[in-house]
Parts: structure tokens; C-alpha cells; sequence
């Protein structure tokens, strides 16, 4: 029983500078290409009408009483949320009062939001056109070409993630695939783009789909019902409980300070 | 940055430090932002950063400021080059311009009539609409800027800025319980703000001083004051505030203590005991501040001059009675 034997395998040094070398340029590239892309391509966002505005922000406005309703005295508090209830019940700060109680819109018929699915589209295509086309060249040119060497040893269930494209199951794991260098190149170029083109760069396409699986949470979507969301709110007031946050609070700054 | 002061915008920076900039400006107008070459190539050569910009629209609020009007002048016809004169924010601070610039009233009238055409074109334009609010202001119009500074906020209710300003000019009116409620929207907006606390304390203060019969309001005064203590120590509006807050109680309290448990739903008054030593605490934080802030030790500067002789007058004004 000795030392494992150790592969070796007579690499031709032309390897590097044709294959592994023109993957990464090529993949660095096409990444700055798309962060320029998009940013072409990005349609400015198209303002709000007036009464959508006043309609959200009314929204907000009861949302920060129920937050912060603890700054107000119990009377000023009980004041503003009579008002704010009987005027969110009426539908008063509603874009569309006479829509109240209609079933939405289908999406797919509002010019809006099919504007907003183009947009979609568009950073979609940016990102699938590039990477369908890399990916063929890389198929058609240097499938099956192992291409380096890893300095450190790692167990065999690596196997699938760096030899893809090279049928050879006694080939040590340590050797990376041409096909394999393309994807590690794909999910591991981050740091590389933040660093040439800025933290807040769109180069990346794993970053971007996992913003557009949760685009801005906060934000009303646009399938909800503005007159269920006033309701909703209202019920929440009604149902708060108010303690003034001024309550007692000489006695804590005398204890603070004294 | 060469230049911090210009990346904060001006309400915050001195009087003496905007001269100092808009003398600067020159030199700063001297290097052009954007290069002059045609398209593709001028994306090459430029020198623009984030900051550039900002740092442009303080130096013009500056330059105008100090009367500088000719570097303002080059200041806003570099920003309206890079952003296009239907830009909303160009648009108001053209109107600033136009302003500063304007001569006699008529002049000013002539701007007010063009942001309301600008305000018909797209009625979502906010800058602008808060530009016309303080061209009222300035027309000594406040019914006026009061009646569109309220539509506003109809359309847009979560601008704090608007809420305060409306507060100020309900101030300016005396009407108290219209400014207090504006400043409790502010409040419902930035809970933490402790220098909306203090200023919610004065409003409360000036009120009992107009209409002294309910005594509840001073002692919510107190209580704001205290607030703004717990959320910014050593805050020296917040001490001032509350030490003449605590000594217009203890003046009263002979007065009051017989009605009053009729007054105030909210809470009861602080027990006269708990005043005193507020105000204790006040005098001696208020002395402590005044102290070090005028021997400028390290980590007690940045109080502002005229607050602090305000309030070693405060403090002298009480020795006095005391020698009496």
C-alpha cells in the first residue's frame, strides 16, 4: 500500500492560452456588454397619474398613524382615526370611486401592465441571448477538453459539477472541463464585475432573476384591489391599541439623567 | 472631496462657509463636466461622478445666497445642459433663479404665473408646486400659499417637509392648534425626529402663552421636551425648552392646583415634586453645556452661537433672582 498514485495527464500548454484564457475574457466581456445593455434598454419609468399618487400615498398615511399613532396624545389619536376610518371606508382617497366593488381588470388587456411585462422581456432577452450564444461556441469549439488542473483535492461529488462534458469516470476531480469552467465562470464573476463596474452593476444574470422573483416588496402590486387594501387598513386601525409614548416619560429621563 | 461643505445641502451650512464657497465657485465652473465632444466620444472623456451634481446644486443655492448671481447663472445652465429644462427638479431650481433674480414684485408675479402653467402641464410636478408655496410666502400672500401648500398635501399626504412648512405658516398666523396638528403629521412621519419633539414642545408653549386657561398643553410641552432629551442627549433647544417650560409651571402652580383635576384627559400633570427636579436637571445640563461649549472642548462643539448666548442669558437671567 503506497501514496495514491497520482493522474497525470500531458496537457498541451497551448490549452491555456486558447481555451481556458478566451472562456474567462469572453465571459468578463459579455457580462460589462450586458450591464451596458440594460441599462440602454431600461424604459423610464412611466409616471403615476395624480390620482394613483394621492391614492397610494393616502394609504401610507394610514399606515404610518397605526406605526406611529404612540407619538400623538389619546385625544389627537382618536380624532385622527375616526376621521381617517370614516374616510377610508367611504373610498374617499380611491384613484377610481366609481370602480369600487368591480372585479380588476385582466392584466393582460391594461396597455400599463403590459408595459411593465416588455420591460421584463427586455432584461429577460439580455440575458438569454448571450448565454444561449457562449454557450454554443463553447460546445462547438471545446467540448471535451480538460483545461486545468485544481491545486487543493476535493471529493468525488464535485465530479459532476467540474468535468461536465468529459465521460471519463476514473478521472480524478481535480481536473476542470472547458463546459464546467463556462458555468463557474457564469455564477462566480460577481466580485469580478462589482469591482470594474460598481457594487450596483446589472451584470449578472443570477443576481437579477432573484431580484425579479420579489420586485420591491413593499410597493402595492398591481392585481390588488386599492379599495381592499383601504378596508384592510381601516379594520387595522379600528383594532389598534394606543399608549402614549409620553407617558411616564419625565420618570424615565429623571432616572436616565439624575 | 476638496470640497465637504458642498456635498450637505446649504440650510445646514453657516453663513460665513457660503460666502467661502460661492468665492470658490469660479474655480470650480473653471473644470466643465461634461466634455464637448459628440456623442459616443464624450462618453470617453467625462469626469462625472455622483457627486458632481449634487455638488453643483448646493453651489448654486449658495453663490445665490451670497448674491452671486452670475456664478449661479453658470451653475444651472451646467445642470439644465446635463438634465434637460423639463427635468422636474431643474424646473424648481430655475424658478430659484428666477427668484433671486426677479427685481420688483411684478417680476416675482411673472414667475409665480409660470409655475402655475408649469403646474396645469403636469399636475404631478412636486418641486415646482413647493416652489410656488414660497414664491406666496415671499408675495406676503400666506392665505394664499396656506390654500395651495393644503392641496398639496391632499395629493401627496407623507411629505414631512410640506407638513412643516404648513405648520410654520399656520404659526406665523397664530393659529396654534391648525400648526400643532401639521407638526403631529410630521411626527406620525419621522417618529425619532427629537428636533420635531423640541419644536412640537415650543408650539405647545407659545399656545398656553396666547391662551393660557388649560394647563394641560404645558404639561404636554414638558413631556415633548422631555422626549426629545430621550432621544438626543444633550440637545440644547430640547434643555432651554425645558427649563422655561418647568419654571412657567412652578409659577402657576399655586393657581392651578386647585382645578387641577378638572383639566386634562390625557394624563395627569407632573406632581410639582417632579417638576422641580426637571428643572434642576435642566439648569444643570443646560450650565454644563454652556461651559464646555464656550471653553470648545473636543466632542462639545457644533452648538450653535446664538442658541448658546441664548441660553447663558437664560442662565444669568435666573442667578440674578436668586442675588435678588
Amino acid at each position: 500500500m503506497g501514496q495514491p498514485v497520482v493522474q497525470t495527464i500531458q496537457r498541451d500548454p497551448a490549452l491555456f492560452y486558447w481555451i481556458l484564457l478566451p472562456i474567462t475574457v469572453v465571459m468578463i466581456l459579455t457580462g460589462i456588454l450586458r450591464h451596458y445593455a440594460t441599462i440602454l434598454l431600461q424604459s423610464t419609468p412611466k409616471k403615476q397619474p395624480l390620482p394613483n399618487v394621492r391614492q397610494h400615498r393616502s394609504l401610507i398615511r394610514g399606515v404610518n398613524l397605526r406605526q406611529n399613532g404612540n407619538q400623538l396624545s389619546p385625544s389627537s389619536f382618536q380624532n385622527r382615526r375616526a376621521q381617517m376610518v370614516s374616510d377610508f371606508k367611504e373610498g374617499k382617497f380611491l384613484a377610481d370611486p366609481e370602480g369600487r366593488g368591480k372585479p380588476r381588470p385582466n392584466p393582460m388587456t391594461d396597455p400599463a401592465a403590459m408595459e411593465g411585462m416588455m420591460g421584463m422581456m427586455k432584461g429577460q432577452m439580455t440575458m438569454m441571448i448571450p448565454q444561449t450564444l457562449i454557450m454554443g461556441w463553447i460546445n462547438a469549439f471545446f467540448s471535451g477538453f480538460v483545461i486545468m488542473k485544481l491545486p487543493f483535492p476535493l471529493t468525488p461529488q464535485f465530479k459532476s459539477m467540474l468535468q461536465s462534458g468529459v465521460g471519463t469516470r476514473d478521472l480524478d476531480v481535480r481536473w476542470v472541463s472547458s463546459l464546467s469552467w463556462y458555468f463557474l465562470t457564469l455564477f462566480g464573476l460577481q466580485p469580478v464585475y462589482n469591482f470594474i463596474l460598481g457594487s450596483n452593476n446589472s451584470a449578472n444574470q443570477v443576481t437579477q432573476q432573484m431580484a425579479q422573483m420579489n420586485p420591491n416588496p413593499g410597493a402595492m402590486g398591481p392585481d390588488q384591489d386599492p379599495d381592499k387594501l383601504f378596508l384592510n387598513e381601516a379594520e387595522n386601525l379600528e383594532v389598534m391599541e394606543h399608549r402614549w409614548i409620553l407617558d411616564g416619560v419625565e420618570d424615565r429621563i429623571l432616572a436616565q439623567l439624575a | 472631496m476638496a470640497f465637504p461643505d458642498l456635498l450637505h445641502p446649504p440650510s445646514h451650512t453657516s453663513q460665513s462657509s457660503a460666502l467661502r464657497l460661492s468665492q470658490e465657485a469660479p474655480r470650480i465652473l473653471a473644470k466643465a463636466p461634461t466634455s464637448s465632444l459628440p456623442y459616443p466620444l464624450s462618453l470617453l472623456s467625462s469626469s462625472e461622478t455622483e457627486e458632481t451634481w449634487t455638488i453643483y446644486e448646493n453651489l448654486f443655492l449658495s453663490c445665490l445666497r451670497t448674491g452671486d448671481n452670475v456664478s449661479a447663472r453658470k451653475c444651472i445652465d451646467h445642470l439644465t445642459a446635463r438634465f434637460g429644462a423639463v427635468n422636474e427638479r431643474i424646473m424648481a431650481l430655475t424658478g430659484i433663479y428666477k427668484e433671486a433674480a426677479a427685481a420688483d414684485t411684478a417680476a416675482l408675479v411673472k414667475v409665480l404665473d409660470k409655475y402655475n402653467e408649469a403646474i396645469q402641464a403636469d399636475p404631478t410636478n412636486m418641486p415646482v408646486r413647493k416652489r410656488k408655496v414660497a414664491t406666496l410666502k415671499a408675495l406676503n400672500r400666506p392665505a394664499d400659499a396656506i390654500a395651495s401648500l393644503v392641496e398639496l398635501l391632499d395629493l401627496s399626504p407623507t411629505d414631512a417637509e410640506a407638513w412643516s412648512e404648513l405648520s410654520d405658516l399656520y404659526l406665523a398666523q397664530s393659529m396654534f392648534s391648525q400648526a400643532i396638528y401639521s407638526l403631529e403629521e410630521v411626527l406620525l412621519i419621522f417618529p425619532n425626529a427629537w428636533a420635531m419633539q423640541a419644536r412640537m414642545g415650543e408650539l405647545l408653549y407659545l399656545s398656553y402663552l396666547s391662551s393660557p386657561a388649560d394647563p394641560s398643553t404645558l404639561s404636554e410641552a414638558l413631556r415633548r421636551y422631555c422626549r426629545s432629551l430621550e432621544l438626543c442627549d444633550d440637545y440644547l433647544r430640547g434643555y432651554y425648552g425645558l427649563k422655561i417650560t418647568c419654571q412657567k409651571i412652578l409659577e402657576n402652580a399655586p393657581k392651578t392646583s386647585s382645578k387641577a383635576v378638572a383639566a386634562s384627559e390625557d394624563l395627569p400633570p407632573p406632581s410639582p415634586a417632579k417638576v422641580e427636579k426637571l428643572h434642576e436637571l435642566a439648569t444643570k445640563k443646560l450650565a454644563e453645556i454652556v461651559r464646555r461649549a464656550s471653553q470648545q472642548e473636543p466632542g462639545w462643539d457644533g452648538y450653535d452661537e446664538a442658541e448658546l448666548i441664548a441660553a447663558r442669558a437664560l442662565l444669568d437671567r435666573d442667578a440674578e433672582v436668586i442675588v435678588r
